[in-house]
C-alpha cells in the first residue's frame, strides 16, 4: 500500500500542471527536421509533427507505468530527437507526397507499414512483403537491416486517421512500441476530419472571438503491454537469451497515448514523463458557450476524438455524458455509395485491433443548470457526500462550492471533469492498481466571466 | 474494496473518516439519516420541489448493498465456487419460513426499495439482487419538464459481509447525454453516496432507447460484483404518434412506425468471474488482469434458469395471461414511497395495468424478495428472460452489456432487425435509414442494441413453438459448468398461435 502514496503525490502535480497550461494552443506543429528534446510543447490535444517529409529513426528507452513499474520500449522518433512513446503523430495534408526516411538503430530488421495507404513505395520501388528462402512471408513490407536506412513514400490521397506500425515481426515489434498515428487533413480544410462540412470541428482559427483557446482535436491511441515480453526483449538486446513464449502473451497494462491514468491527463510534454509526451485530456468549451459580446455563442462546432487501437483485442471505449458521432472508420468517411450520411452516434465505441474511429463530440448541459436555475433537489450537506477530487463543490459550471474541511480539491475554476474510459473494466487496472490505465477526462471549462478568476481560462 | 489502493477514493475515504469519525460507521448500521429532516446546505431559493412527494409514476428508490445469488454448483471451480459462505443465505418460501437455501456467489447489487417501509428498507442489507432492478422511463415532455422528469433516490445500506469496507455508491446512468457531473455518478468528478445517506438524482431523458446503469465507485469491482442493470427510455411518440404504422408502442421517435412493436423484453448481459466474487467475500483481492468470466448471465441468470418465471407479483396483482400484469381485485394497492419510506398507499380498480415504472415484485413481511415459483434458488435473481409472443407480432428486444467481454447474440430461425444502438435510432443526419437485418450482432462492453423480430407463423403441434436466443461466443453459453447442453447467456422464444396471449402490459412478461 505504501507505494501508492508517492503515486498520488505525482498525480497532484499532474493535475496542477494541467490546470496551469490553460490557454496554450492545443495543436502545435513541430518542425520535424529540427526537433530536439522533448518534442511536445505542452497544452492539450494532438501534437502534430508536420510533414510531408519525415526523417525518423528507431530508438529504445523506458516508460513509466501507473503502478511505478517501468517498461523497456522501442519506438520511432524524429532523427536526432528524443525517444518518445508512442511514436510521433505524423500530420500531412491530403494529396501531399509523403516521404518517410527510417534509419534502423536496433539490432533487428524493422520496417514501417502504412495501413490504409496504397501505392506505397520503398526506396523508389513498390513496397512488397518480404519472403524468406522458402517463400514464407518474413515481413509484411520491405524492412531495413540494422544500421541501414530505408525511404517509404506515398501520396496521401484521402483524409482520415491512420496507424503506422512495424510490419516486421509485429507480434513483438508493434507490442514493443513501434507504432504511431498518421493524420491526413482534407485539402484546404484543416478543420474538417473528412472532405465535407459535416465533419468540421473546433479550432482556434474557426472560432469567433473569445471562443476556443485550444484546437479541440484529440488523440485516443490505445495500446497494451505484457511486461514479460518487454523484459525478454530487453534481455535479448543486452546480449542475453530469453525463453519467453509468445503463446503466453498476457497484457497487464493498458494505455492511452502511451500513458496510464492519472498520467494520461497530464499536459503534453509533462516534465516527469520525458519519454511519454502525449496527454489525453480533452479540454473543451460547452457547445452552447456564449459570450456577452457575441450573441448566439462563439462555440459553433464540437471536437474530434481520433481513436486508434494498436492492441490485440477490441477495446470498448465509453465517453460519459455525450454520444460521439462516428463519422469515419479506418480513414474512410461513413457515407453511402452516393454520399448518404451513414454516421451514427455511440456511447460505447468498440474499436477493433488495427482500427481507427473518428468521432465528433460536444457537450452541453441539457438543463442549463446554474445558481439561477438550480438543480431541483436539495443538495445534501457535505458530510453526507463523498467528494471526488475533481469536484468543485457545486453542481454548477464555473462555481466553486463549499468543500469538506481539509478536502484536497484539484478543481480551480469550477470546471467540469467528465470521464472517458475503456469499459472492459479489468483493463483500467495496472497489474493490481485499480482505476488506472486507459482513463481520461473531458474537461469542460466555464464560459468567460468578467473579470476572469485568476488562473482560470 | 480495492479503493485502499487507489488515489481518488483513498482521499475521499480518509476525508470521510476525518469528517465523520465513528458516526459514519454507526450510520452504516442504522441508516439513520433522514434527508428531509437533515440540516442541508440549501443552494437554491424559492419553492422546494422536494417538499412535495415525488409522483410514483416517475419515481424509484434504490438501495445499494451486498448479497448472494445462485449459479450452477456443479462442477465446482476450485475452492471459489460454490462459496461456502453462501450456505443458508437464501430463505425458502414466503417470510423465510421454508428453511434456508444454499446460494453460491457473493455479489454487490441494488434493490428496489420504493415500496418498502423504513424498517423493511434497513432489512435489505445483504439482500441485493442481480441483475439490478429493471425500470423504464418516459422521454420527458418538453412542455412539462418538471412534472415529467424522473426521480431516483439511492441509499447506501452498507456491506454486511465486509464491515471493513465503507465504500460509497453512486448511480451512473450509462449513456445519458449532456448530463452534469453532479448527476452522472462518476465519483472522481462528482460526489458519491456514503453509507447511511440518501442522494437524489433527477433525469430528464430526451433520447429514447436502451441504456444501462451501474455504480461507478471502484468501477471494476462494483460493476463486476453485480451493481448493474438495464434501463430504457420510451419515446414521446408513444404519446404523440399512437397508431403510426398500426402500433401504439415504439422504440424511437421514428416518424413512420419502423420501430413499432407489440411486446418488449429487456436483456442485461453480465458476467461472473468466480475467483473475484469469492475474493470479495473472503477479504481478498483478485488480480483483475487475470480476468476470465466463468459464468455469463442474462438478467442475472444462467440458462436454463433464464426461462424460469419472474419473481411473484405483489398481492392483488398478477397475470390474466402471459404478458399482462393487472389488478386482479378491485382496490388492489401499491405502497407509495419517497426518500424516507413508504408514506401511504394507492388503490386501483380491477383490471388496471401495473402503473409503476419498474418490475412488479412481491416482498414478504421483512421486505425480502420471494423466490419465483419452483425456483427457490433464484430468490435474488428475480427477472426472467423468457420471451413469449403470438405469431405475427413485432417483438422488441433490448440488450445492454455490462460484462467485460463482447457477446455475439444470435437467434436461430428468426431474423433480427437492428434499429438502434446506444440509444440512437440507426438513421443518418440526412435521414438515411441505416438499420439492418442480421441473425447475429456483436455487443461490446457498455454497448446497447435495440432489435425487433417478427414472430413467425405458428407451426405446432405443441402449445407453442420454441426458438433459441443465445450468445454464439461459445464459451459464453456453457458456463464452464456442465460440459453438455446449453447454458449461460441463452434463452427461449415461445411463439403461440395468433391471438393466444393478451396484450402485454409489463416488459419481460
Amino acid at each position: 500500500m505504501q507505494r501508492f502514496t508517492s503515486h498520488r503525490r505525482r498525480f497532484v502535480i499532474a493535475a496542477a500542471v494541467a490546470l496551469s497550461a490553460v490557454g496554450m494552443i492545443g495543436v502545435t506543429g513541430v518542425p520535424s527536421a529540427s526537433a530536439t528534446v522533448p518534442p511536445a510543447p505542452g497544452g492539450v490535444g494532438v501534437v502534430c509533427t508536420d510533414g510531408p517529409t519525415f526523417n525518423l529513426e528507431t530508438a529504445k528507452d523506458y516508460i513509466t507505468l501507473p503502478d511505478g513499474n517501468t517498461a523497456y520500449m522501442y519506438g520511432y522518433k524524429i532523427a536526432g530527437g528524443h525517444f518518445q512513446h508512442p511514436s510521433p503523430v505524423l500530420c500531412v495534408n491530403q494529396n501531399q507526397q509523403v516521404t518517410i526516411t527510417l534509419k534502423n538503430t536496433l539490432s533487428r530488421a524493422v520496417s514501417i507499414m502504412f495501413p490504409g495507404q496504397h501505392d506505397v513505395m520503398a526506396n523508389g520501388l513498390p513496397a512488397n512483403p518480404e519472403v524468406d528462402g522458402g517463400g514464407v512471408v518474413s515481413s509484411l513490407t520491405n524492412s531495413v537491416a540494422p544500421g541501414g536506412t530505408i525511404t517509404y513514400s506515398f501520396v496521401a490521397d484521402h483524409p482520415g486517421t491512420f496507424l503506422y506500425e512495424s510490419g516486421t515481426d509485429g507480434d513483438v515489434q508493434v507490442r514493443m512500441g513501434l507504432f504511431g498515428a498518421l493524420i491526413v487533413r482534407p485539402a484546404g480544410h484543416a478543420d474538417y476530419v473528412y472532405g465535407t462540412a459535416d465533419s468540421q470541428f473546433t479550432t482556434t482559427d474557426n472560432s469567433r472571438p473569445g471562443g476556443a483557446y485550444n484546437d479541440e482535436d484529440f488523440l485516443v491511441l490505445l495500446s497494451e503491454i505484457d511486461p514479460y515480453l518487454n523484459q525478454a526483449i530487453e534481455k535479448q538486446d543486452a546480449g542475453g537469451t530469453s525463453n519467453y513464449n509468445l503463446d503466453n502473451y498476457h497484457p497487464r497494462y493498458w494505455l492511452v497515448n502511451g500513458r496510464g491514468f492519472p498520467d494520461s491527463i497530464a499536459d503534453n510534454g509533462a516534465s516527469w514523463l520525458p519519454n511519454q509526451p502525449y496527454g489525453a485530456l480533452a479540454e473543451v468549451r460547452p457547445q452552447t458557450f456564449s459570450s456577452p459580446n457575441v450573441p448566439g455563442g462563439v462555440h459553433q462546432y464540437g471536437g474530434v476524438a481520433r481513436y486508434l487501437n494498436v492492441g490485440t483485442e477490441t477495446y470498448p471505449f465509453h465517453p460519459h455524458g455525450n454520444n460521439g458521432r462516428v463519422v469515419g472508420r479506418d480513414g474512410q468517411p461513413v457515407v453511402g455509395p452516393t454520399g448518404q450520411d451513414l454516421s451514427y452516434e455511440k456511447f460505447a465505441i468498440d474499436i477493433g485491433p488495427g482500427q481507427t474511429y473518428d468521432v465528433l463530440f460536444s457537450w452541453h448541459d441539457a438543463e442549463n443548470y446554474s445558481e439561477a436555475n438550480p438543480v431541483p433537489v436539495v443538495v445534501p450537506q457535505v458530510a453526507n457526500q463523498v467528494f471526488g477530487m475533481f469536484y468543485s463543490g457545486s453542481p454548477y459550471l464555473g462555481v466553486n462550492g463549499a468543500q469538506p474541511p481539509g478536502n484536497q480539491s484539484l478543481n480551480q475554476c469550477g470546471e467540469y471533469y467528465i470521464i472517458s474510459h475503456n469499459h472492459a473494466l479489468y483493463q483500467i487496472t495496472s497489474w493490481g492498481v485499480n482505476m488506472t490505465g486507459p482513463i481520461t477526462y473531458m474537461r469542460i471549462d466555464p464560459a468567460h466571466t468578467s473579470p476572469a478568476k485568476p488562473g482560470c481560462p | 474494496m480495492s479503493s485502499e489502493k487507489e488515489g481518488s477514493t483513498q482521499l475521499g475515504r480518509r476525508e470521510l473518516l476525518r469528517l465523520a469519525g465513528g458516526s459514519t460507521i454507526l450510520a452504516v448500521g442504522l441508516m439513520a439519516v433522514d434527508r428531509r429532516f437533515s440540516p442541508f446546505s440549501v443552494t437554491k431559493a424559492g419553492a422546494d420541489p422536494l417538499l412535495a412527494d415525488p409522483d410514483p409514476t416517475h419515481y424509484m428508490f434504490l438501495g445499494g448493498t451486498d448479497g448472494w445469488i445462485d449459479l450452477p454448483h456443479d462442477p465446482p471451480i476450485g475452492f471459489y465456487h460454490p462459496d461456502p459462505l453462501g450456505v443458508g443465505k437464501g430463505m425458502r418460501g414466503l417470510n423465510g419460513d421454508g428453511g434456508p437455501v444454499d446460494l453460491s456467489t457473493y455479489v454487490f447489487g441494488f434493490r428496489n426499495i420504493t415500496d418498502l417501509d423504513t424498517v423493511q428498507r434497513y432489512e435489505q442489507k445483504q439482500r441485493a439482487q442481480h441483475s439490478a432492478p429493471l425500470f423504464w422511463v418516459n422521454e420527458v415532455d418538453p412542455a412539462n419538464v418538471h412534472t415529467t422528469e424522473f426521480v431516483v433516490d439511492i441509499t447506501n445500506l452498507g456491506l454486511e459481509m465486509r464491515p471493513d469496507l465503507f465504500d460509497a455508491h453512486t448511480l451512473h446512468w450509462h449513456g445519458f447525454r449532456n448530463v452534469i457531473p453532479f448527476f452522472d455518478g462518476e465519483p472522481t468528478g462528482s460526489v458519491s453516496v456514503p453509507a447511511g445517506t440518501v442522494f437524489r438524482y433527477i433525469y430528464r431523458p430526451r433520447d429514447p432507447g436502451s441504456y444501462m446503469y451501474h455504480c461507478h465507485v471502484e468501477d471494476v469491482e462494483h460493476v463486476h460484483m453485480g451493481m448493474n442493470g438495464i434501463v430504457f427510455v420510451r419515446p414521446r411518440q408513444n404519446v404523440t404518434g399512437a397508431g403510426l404504422g398500426g402500433f401504439s408502442k415504439f422504440l424511437y421517435n421514428d416518424g413512420n412506425g419502423l420501430t413499432g412493436y407489440q411486446r418488449e423484453f429487456a436483456f442485461h448481459l453480465s458476467e461472473v468471474w468466480a475467483e473475484a466474487h469469492w475474493a470479495d467475500a473472503h477479504i481478498q483481492l483478485p488480480e483483475w488482469s487475470d480476468y476470465h468470466p466463468d459464468f455469463s448471465l442474462l438478467n442475472g441468470r444462467s440458462y436454463p434458469d433464464t426461462i424460469a418465471p419472474n419473481a411473484p407479483f405483489p398481492d392483488g396483482w398478477g397475470q390474466s395471461g402471459a404478458g399482462t400484469v393487472v389488478a386482479l381485485v378491485e382496490g388492489a394497492t401499491i405502497p407509495v414511497g419517497n426518500g424516507t419510506g413508504a408514506v401511504g398507499s394507492e388503490s386501483f380498480a380491477l383490471g388496471t395495468p401495473w402503473p409503476r415504472p419498474y418490475m412488479p415484485v412481491k416482498t414478504d413481511v421483512n421486505g425480502d424478495l420471494v423466490p419465483p415459483a419452483g425456483a427457490d434458488h433464484l430468490q435474488y435473481q428475480p427477472l426472467s428472460s423468457l420471451i413469449t409472443c403470438n405469431a405475427g407480432e413485432q417483438v422488441a428486444l433490448r440488450f445492454s452489456n455490462l460484462g467485460f467481454k463482447e457477446g455475439a447474440m444470435t437467434i436461430d430461425g428468426i431474423k433480427m432487425h437492428v434499429v438502434g444502438r446506444d440509444a440512437t435510432l440507426l438513421r443518418g443526419r440526412d435521414g438515411t435509414d441505416s438499420s439492418y437485418f442480421t441473425h447475429t450482432f456483436n455487443i461490446g462492453a457498455g454497448e446497447s442494441f435495440d432489435v425487433i423480430i417478427e414472430a413467425p407463423a405458428y407451426q405446432g403441434p405443441g402449445v407453442y413453438d420454441t426458438y433459441l436466443l443465445y450468445n454464439r461466443a461459445l464459451q459464453r453459453n456453457d458456463n464452464t459448468a456442465d460440459s453438455t447442453g446449453l447454458g449461460g447467456q441463452a434463452t427461449e422464444i415461445h411463439v403461440y398461435p395468433a391471438g393466444t396471449l393478451p396484450a402485454q402490459t409489463v416488459p419481460n412478461t
